[in-house]
């Protein structure tokens, strides 16, 4: 079976910085993949050139079989990949309905996107509280579970979640962290990239360690939560 | 004594100049709000819409046609017009201020500078260096019962056009799915990019709807001043841009209400103090609201959120 993402030898920076320095991984159709490492070990932008914000310099991405390398970022959301960007980058000034229905941008099935807005409600009541109010007066709780709904409703399959329990409350984000564990039960792969590397760890299958921009070690989460050098420097044991 | 008449006449001719300055005033605060960007050439890009507006006119003949004739031939400018300006304000966008996307905010300002120049040559090329007439397709005879108070069939024209685009643009930004996706990219253009949303297609058609809310007015402008000249987009752009900052810059309504007052106080200005100190208590009054209001009259109180 063709991996529903296949990055090779990818290469990323910023000016003369190179964030990424020939990254590889796969992510099997309706698998949670952990991506974890320290502050600048290269996470982020790793999403990022998977879903076409930051231009890759070098190495190949692909998508369900075909490539996706230098895609412009709404071509990429379109073919079924979704990135809840660092920082939830929710809209402001927008509702949360208005943030909700922009998710579903590239659909056309109202009906389906109807029901999909529902659905969202149901997994996180509080926002269908919310839905007039404005997404800039949302606690930073409801904006990540917004952020995550949003991503959510362009009906992707594959999902790129940067730091979603970034500064949150433990209940919210063992909320999240519920509703991301029962994606690939829908069909969605998941990539998370986490601070949090226990529970990273706990939700995946298999999990990515980098480090200054390369996979310094990979494998299977529980191998990887067992691991000296992972319980070391990520674990704090 | 308190001449209520004589007030009233400078208000309804405030209003109506007015209702011109917010829809150029539209055209920056559309563009500011996508890309951040002073497009300073947007004046004269409407001095461009007014030479073709006046060649089209000579060539058509259309001073010498009937009432219904005429009617068709203004609605018939004011399509081509805000065609032509839209498309031109399209292509310059690829051309000057696309590649400068993520250069410092600087480069595209100045170029935008630039591009002004480049229009006004391209005026003075194409009508000639001396103001020109353009023909009274409108006449200015008065609409209203009454000897002391006027409102032309000129005035009715200018309202006629602006009011429905006005309601039109509103109803676009607010209800359509471009305008959704114009708002969103306003505000967060990755955010935007990454539910979907081609941005550049976003900005290509705010630059269109800005240049071709703009052609109108330059076809407005056209018919209720009766003169036109390749440096009349420097004034007429600066009034605007002022109206835009007043109402709040990158805020639509804002652009609106900026271009209103503007017209109120120059005419009430001009009818109370004389001509010579219009500019000065325009220019007098932005700057008293910017020290109180940075943000504008309709303008959001910026408060970054980390």
């Amino acid at each position: 079976m063709t991996p529903i993402l296949e990055v090779q030898e990818l290469e990323a920076g910023y000016g003369p910085i190179r964030a990424i320095d020939g990254v590889s991984i796969s992510v099997e159709e309706g698998e949670v993949v952990a991506i974890i490492g320290a502050n600048g070990a290269g996470k982020t932008t790793l999403l990022t050139a998977i879903s076409g914000v930051v231009r890759p310099r070098g190495g190949t991405i692909r998508f369900a079989g075909s490539p996706i390398t230098r895609m412009r970022p709404h071509a990429v959301t379109r073919l079924g990949i979704a990135h809840a960007p660092e920082g939830r980058r929710i809209f402001q000034r927008l509702t949360v309905r208005e943030n909700l229905q922009l998710g579903a941008f590239a659909r056309t099935d109202r009906a389906g996107i109807r029901r999909d807005i529902d659905e969202i409600c149901g997994l996180f009541p509080v926002l269908g509280q919310r839905m007039g109010q404005l997404g800039g007066t949302l606690s930073g709780g409801e904006q990540q579970m917004l952020a995550l709904a949003r991503a959510l409703l362009s009906r992707p399959r594959l999902l790129l979640l940067d730091e979603p329990s970034l500064g949150l409350a433990p209940l919210v984000v063992s909320r999240i962290f519920e509703v991301i564990a029962g994606l690939p039960a829908k069909g969605i792969a998941v990539v998370l990239v986490e601070q949090n590397a226990r529970a990273a760890l706990r939700l995946a299958s298999r999990g990515y360690v980098l480090e200054t921009g390369r996979v310094s070690l990979s494998g299977p989460a529980a191998d990887l939560a067992n691991d000296p050098r992972v319980r070391d420097a990520y674990l704090g044991e | 004594m308190f001449d209520t008449e004589f007030f009233l006449q400078q208000c309804s001719i405030g209003l109506t100049n007015g209702a011109l300055i917010a829809l150029v005033a539209l055209g920056y605060t559309m563009v500011y709000g996508i890309i951040g960007l002073i497009n300073f050439a947007h004046g004269d890009l409407i001095m461009l819409g007014s030479c073709l507006a006046l060649s089209l006119v000579t060539a058509v003949g259309l001073a010498e046609a009937g009432p219904s004739a005429t009617a068709l031939g203004i609605l018939f400018l004011v399509v081509v017009c805000g065609l032509f300006c839209g498309l031109v304000n399209v292509a310059v966008d690829r051309l000057v201020y696309k590649p400068l996307r993520k250069a410092p905010k600087l480069a595209p300002l100045v170029s935008a500078i630039g591009v002004s120049f480049i229009f006004m040559n391209i005026g003075l090329f194409w009508i000639g260096p001396a103001d020109r007439s353009f023909p009274e397709l409108v006449p200015a005879t008065n609409l209203l019962p009454v000897e002391s108070l006027r409102f032309t069939a000129k005035d009715l024209l200018v309202v006629a056009i602006v009011m429905p685009l006005m309601v039109l643009l509103s109803g676009l930004v607010k209800f359509t799915r471009i305008g959704k996706a114009m708002r969103a990219v306003s505000q967060d253009p990755t955010a935007a990019a990454l539910v979907g949303i081609d941005v550049d297609r976003v900005i290509a058609t705010t630059f269109f709807l800005g240049g071709a809310l703009g052609g109108a007015a330059s076809v407005i402008y056209g018919l209720s001043i009766n003169t036109i000249g390749f440096q009349m987009g420097f004034q007429n752009g600066l009034y605007a841009f002022t109206a835009a900052v007043l109402g709040g810059i990158g805020n639509i309504p804002g652009a609106v209400v900026g271009g209103l007052v503007i017209g109120l106080v120059r005419a009430l200005g001009s009818g109370y103090f004389g001509e010579r100190w219009t500019g000065a208590i325009v220019f007098a009054i932005l700057i008293v609201i910017l020290v109180f209001r940075p943000e504008g009259l309709l303008g959001r109180r910026t408060r970054e959120k980390v």
